[in-house]
């Protein structure tokens, strides 16, 4: 995570996500899915192809791709189908738009009830036998049974989860970076997942968009560094107020 | 001597002396600002790479001059409230913190008998001028005591002239010993994993041997802890000078 000032001096906390070896995988149309729309299968990371059975690699041969470590599914029009074994790069986003990352939380192992769910336990002192971290009572009299979903201890983090609406204030195309407001879900170095938001106010931000992905031998030149509006760039000399 | 033609011999003047200047053939003192040393941790350095290259691209286009926790600094940042659009504050470094974009650095001083500390982004656009008004060292690393310290010890006059110094001559360590008020103190500075040096400690031998009893002297001598930057200080060294050399 790193600091990035806009031009009116203010400071916000910017995470950083590369883009390592993402190749479109297959594409699976609407009726062989049973969704709504067709789906994409996007791989990421390369890994060593010794450590899976030959059979999991049959995606990754079709596709003509090194193995990957995770392939996830996302969700596509018609006029956006890409050919399988086309490269993506974090110039697929532009500064300026809202994308939702999702990515498996850090693992806490098995946690009380005051850590997982924010219980607020019992006094330290004033006579509390033994008890001090329990969640107490777990039902009333009436219901005689406890309610399905009751928090209780138990294995915590290490589930899916996503922050929506992250604003992209800059994008490094030599590198493959995406500089992400906010904190993302996950551990550092760890995979994660980035799409378009869904959010309702951000659904018409996007101006003009690379679709259906940007191809690197288009036409298309990049600058290095493509930065949002209102960030302040480091070649500008510093912030005053007229 | 025998003369070649039978005139005289010709008049050698003396070899011209050599100066050995022995203060300029002294090492060039390099100073690396401890932000762009990377933190121990599993981060890919390529985060490092890319962050060093901004805060080259800032230095370049701002000078952040060499210092050290200990010398007088007077800092101009843009205020848009204020009268001026500007705002000049003169105090003592005590402290460096953070690494790489977010490093800071804590000014102090004692402003009408108020003790004023302000906090100050390095890399921040919002500072519009860093000058270095006396350029020493201290004993220590911090000098978060100086709160505890008599006030005299963190005046600073707001219009204190620049003191002269010379390229070549080394940092002054400056060895003062400072005198501190009553006790309680916001934290107990006697304690030896403080490790401080610049006080002048006037309490009972007692209880300065009370506090080595929180004395772990094991630390010194575990290899876990030992973090080796000499390296990695190089590389960055000879990447900086090509860069802001350009």
């Amino acid at each position: 995570m790193m600091p990035i000032w806009t031009k009116s001096g203010e400071k916000h906390a910017v995470t950083l996500l590369k883009v390592q070896d993402c190749t479109v995988l297959r594409y699976v149309s609407k009726e062989e899915s049973g969704g709504k729309t067709a789906k994409l299968l996007v791989g990421g990371k390369n890994v060593s192809p010794f450590s899976k059975p030959e059979s999991a690699h049959e995606i990754f041969k079709e596709a003509g791709v090194p193995r990957k470590q995770k392939v996830t599914t996302f969700n596509v029009t018609d006029d956006a189908i890409i050919k399988p074994g086309t490269p993506l790069y974090a110039a697929h986003f532009r500064p300026g738009q809202f994308v939702d990352v999702t990515a498996k939380t850090i693992g806490k192992g098995f946690q009380g009830v005051v850590k997982r769910w924010g219980f607020k336990g019992q006094p330290a002192s004033h006579g509390q036998t033994k008890t001090h971290r329990r969640p107490g009572a777990i039902s009333t009299n009436k219901a005689s049974k406890v309610y399905r979903g009751k928090k209780m201890p138990g294995k915590m983090g290490n589930i899916y989860r996503t922050s929506f609406g992250l604003k992209v204030w800059r994008i490094n195309t030599k590198h493959d970076i995406i500089y992400v407001n906010g904190s993302v879900p996950g551990h550092t170095n760890c995979l994660v997942k980035v799409r378009d938001s869904k959010l309702p106010t951000y659904k018409d931000c996007n101006k003009n968009p690379p679709f259906p992905t940007f191809f690197a031998d288009g036409d298309e030149e990049l600058p290095e560094d493509l930065f949002d509006e209102e960030i302040f760039q480091f070649t500008d000399p510093s912030v005053t107020f007229a | 001597r025998v003369s070649s033609d039978g005139k005289p011999p010709k008049f050698q003047p003396p070899p011209k002396p050599v100066i050995i200047d022995r203060k300029t053939q002294k090492e060039e003192s390099r100073f690396l600002s401890p932000e762009f040393i990377p933190p121990r941790g599993r981060t890919d350095p390529l985060k490092y790479y890319i962050e060093r290259k901004d805060m080259i691209q800032r230095r370049k286009v701002f000078n952040i001059p060499e210092f050290y926790v200990g010398s007088v600094l007077a800092v101009t940042t843009a205020n848009p409230y204020a009268s001026d659009k500007s705002n000049r504050f003169v105090g003592i470094c005590i402290q460096r913190g953070g690494k790489g974009l977010g490093a800071t650095f804590v000014l102090r001083n004692v402003i009408e008998d108020q003790g004023v500390e302000i906090c100050y982004e390095l890399y921040s656009p919002r500072i519009q001028a860093i000058e270095v008004l006396k350029l020493e060292k201290r004993l220590d690393e911090n000098l978060l005591y100086l709160r505890d310290a008599l006030p005299e010890y963190s005046t600073f006059d707001v219009n204190m002239k620049p003191v002269p110094r010379m390229d070549h001559e080394e940092i002054p360590v400056n060895k003062v010993q400072v005198r501190m008020k009553p006790k309680p103190w916001s934290k107990r500075w006697e304690r030896p994993k403080y490790n401080i040096k610049g006080i002048k400690f006037e309490l009972p031998e007692h209880k300065m041997q009370a506090a080595q009893k929180w004395s772990q002297p094991w630390l010194e001598f575990d290899m876990l802890r030992e973090y080796d930057t000499s390296k990695i200080e190089e590389k960055i060294w000879k990447e900086l000078s090509e860069e802001l050399g350009k």
